[in-house]
């Protein structure tokens, strides 16, 4: 079975207007106008099966809504070939947007106006949901999403998670095969942001949606994505799933034990875990460790004979850490390198 | 057929924020009344001065002639095209364009939801005015009135045309304001809607004539007064028929060529 999406050389230029700055800019360009042609995407390949959940990462104007929208079908790629479902989302854009779902972070798909649940019903008439599946459909999101308190109030009387929500709900109210949400959780809070990625998780696993996520937020990724896509200047730099990214490149992790008395014998410790980093502050012992080489239990148990330990935990690495590394060049991520993540510096927090 | 439903639906939705918004109906409205009676004074006083008839209209006449324009213009105001271009220059078309439906037949249903009230509000106006102002000539047949409704969907289909030919060039440009101002200048002096086209000196009527604006106002007010015979009128209703497919075609044509060559605004 062919892929649910398919893109081979995808390329989107823009012409961009250059202006020089100042009235006399302007007036230059009132008269002679200069363009400059950029590319925001530039020829990607990419496949996606169907149920798949893909994360597509990239610091800003990397490409991303770009990408997104030429999956959907709103721009007209520049080259490159695009199958969605069996469509060329271009050339059959209506019967492409039955089978997906949008949600644009910043723009919302809710009728200004008038009551939310209206423009629910708007969109029942539009994909032409059975009544009854409409019904279920509704019933069970607004549930899910919390949306009973404001169903009735117009999208411009309700707050940004409000809204968010109630977006989330239209674009799914026709049991879409593909979901697409271009940075869904943008300005909310913990907890909006908690119930709208629970929601998407349940669809990805009872239904088998296939979602394609671009987002700033990693706590998005972790919770929703198996698979990272990341793209920077229009060029996708990274494309593997997020188990084997955290596998190669942050193997690491970090035992952080509490003791009772501080260690007499950090000399012992060290002897015993030659492979491991060995770090003690007071009650604290910290012992950072390949977990390739070595299990935690292994660490514990070497340890714990030697130092009285009341509690102890295990830091995962932050895919976070990880994405900027990326981002920032410091890691090479053309297959078959070897990692060389444990000895770079913890990256200095950069824009993403 | 299903497939219109969804365009039943943005009618009524469409229809339901004109209620949102009847407040800015409501001025809307007696602005133009004010307008109204403002030409009827006018013209009453150019009639005082040359009893009998004027360019071929008794006064009666052109009170029928006033009101008709009055009526047509309440109809599909300068809010469609302003919301559209905004939609389009605010990079809200990006959602519709994600959405199963024909972008410009939503847009259209958008226009005509609030058209049954527009237009009853307007032919009650109307009626109160003509019966302060002693009445104001009928059409003269059942047959003539028929036409006269054909005509008048035809031109509201024009004017839905120019509209959103109008608004597609929020696509290319950020003046869409200056050009919307332009079209509505020039729609009120060869739409007839100001003064009808026989004052006009001869090289204005020639240059009226191969423009649209005329199938908008001048010609079902026209038809209304029974001053086209048989043919004429069928050569007007045609040239209406004309125009509207021909606006609405391009308008589309402007519509895929924006999608294909310019590129949606913001993020
Ligand atoms: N309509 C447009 N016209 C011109 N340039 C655009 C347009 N949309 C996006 N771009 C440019 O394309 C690049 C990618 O933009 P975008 O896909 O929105 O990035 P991202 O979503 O990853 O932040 C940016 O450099 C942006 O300035
Ligand atoms: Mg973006």
């Amino acid at each position: 079975m062919p892929p649910l999406i398919e893109a081979h050389g995808l390329t989107k230029k823009f012409r961009q207007a250059v202006k020089e700055p100042g009235l006399a800019g302007a007036l230059k360009h009132f008269f002679v106008r200069q363009y400059r042609d950029k590319l925001a995407v530039d020829h990607i390949d990419l496949a996606i099966e169907p149920g798949e959940s893909v994360a597509y990462l990239g610091p800003n104007g990397a490409g991303k809504s770009t990408t997104i929208k030429m999956l959907t079908g709103i721009l007209v790629p520049s080259s490159g070939s695009l199958i969605v479902n069996g469509l060329v989302p271009y050339e059959k854009r209506q019967r492409n947007a039955r089978n997906i779902g949008v949600v644009f972070g910043q723009r919302t798909q809710l009728w200004w106006d008038i009551p939310v649940v209206e423009s629910f019903n708007l969109a029942r008439d539009m994909y032409e949901i059975p009544a009854d599946r409409y019904k279920k459909n509704l019933g069970e999101f607004t549930e899910m999403l919390g949306l009973a308190e404001f169903m009735n109030v117009p999208a411009a009387k309700i707050s940004l998670g409000q809204r968010m929500r109630a977006d989330l709900c239209m674009a799914l109210l026709h049991d879409p095969r593909i979901l697409y949400l271009d940075e869904p959780t943008i300005g909310l809070d913990i907890a909006v942001k908690d119930s709208i990625r629970k929601f998407v998780r349940a669809r990805v696993e009872e239904y088998g949606t296939t979602v394609m996520l671009t987002t700033h937020d990693l706590g998005d990724i972790e919770d929703i994505c198996r698979r990272i896509v990341i793209i920077d200047n229009g060029k996708i730099i990274h494309d593997g799933d997020l188990a084997t990214l955290k596998d190669t490149y942050a193997r690491d992790r970090v035992i952080h034990f509490q003791l009772a008395r501080p260690a007499e014998s950090m000399a012992a410790i060290c002897q015993k875990l030659p492979a491991c980093e060995v770090a003690s502050d007071g009650l604290r012992l910290s012992v950072r460790f390949d977990r390739f080489e070595h299990a935690a239990g292994e660490i514990a148990g070497a340890v714990m004979p030697l130092v009285e330990v009341i509690d102890f935990r295990i830091d995962e690495p932050e895919v976070e850490d990880l994405i900027r590394r990326v981002y920032l060049g410091q890691l090479s991520l053309a297959p078959g390198d070897e990692p060389e993540l444990r000895s770079a510096k913890p990256a200095v927090v950069a824009e993403a | 057929m299903s497939g219109l439903r969804k365009y039943v639906s943005f009618a009524r939705t469409s229809l339901e924020i004109t209620f949102v918004y009847r407040a800015g109906f409501v001025l809307n409205m007696i602005g133009t009344i004010f307008y109204v009676v403002a030409m009827f004074y006018l013209w009453q006083t150019v009639f005082l001065g040359n009893p009998g008839s004027l360019g071929g209209f008794t006064w009666p006449e052109m009170k029928a002639y006033i009101l008709v324009s009055f009526l047509l213009s309440s109809l599909l105001t300068w809010y469609d095209e302003w919301v559209m271009s905004q939609d389009i220059r605010e990079g809200y078309v990006a959602v519709d364009l994600a959405r199963p439906f024909d972008f410009q037949a939503s847009r259209f249903a958008r226009a005509m939801g609030p058209i049954i009230f527009e237009a009853t509000s307007a032919v009650g106006v109307a009626a109160v005015v003509a019966l302060v102002f002693g009445g104001a000539a009928l059409p003269a047949d059942p047959g003539r009135a028929a036409l006269f409704v054909v005509s008048c969907a035809l031109a509201t289909i024009i004017k839905f045309g120019l509209v959103y030919c109008v608004s597609m060039t929020a696509f290319w440009t950020t003046s869409i304001e200056g050009i919307m101002v332009g079209r509505s200048a020039i729609q009120n002096i060869f739409s007839g809607a100001l003064i009808p086209l026989v004052f006009f000196p001869d090289w204005l009527q020639s240059v009226a004539a191969v423009l649209p604006f005329q199938a908008m106002i001048s010609t079902p007010a026209l038809v209304y007064l029974g001053k086209l015979d048989a043919q004429s009128t069928a050569v007007a209703i045609g040239v209406q028929v004309v125009w509207a497919v021909g606006l609405l075609f391009l308008g589309r044509l402007a519509f895929r060529q924006a999608v294909k060559v310019v590129t949606i605004h913001g993020g």
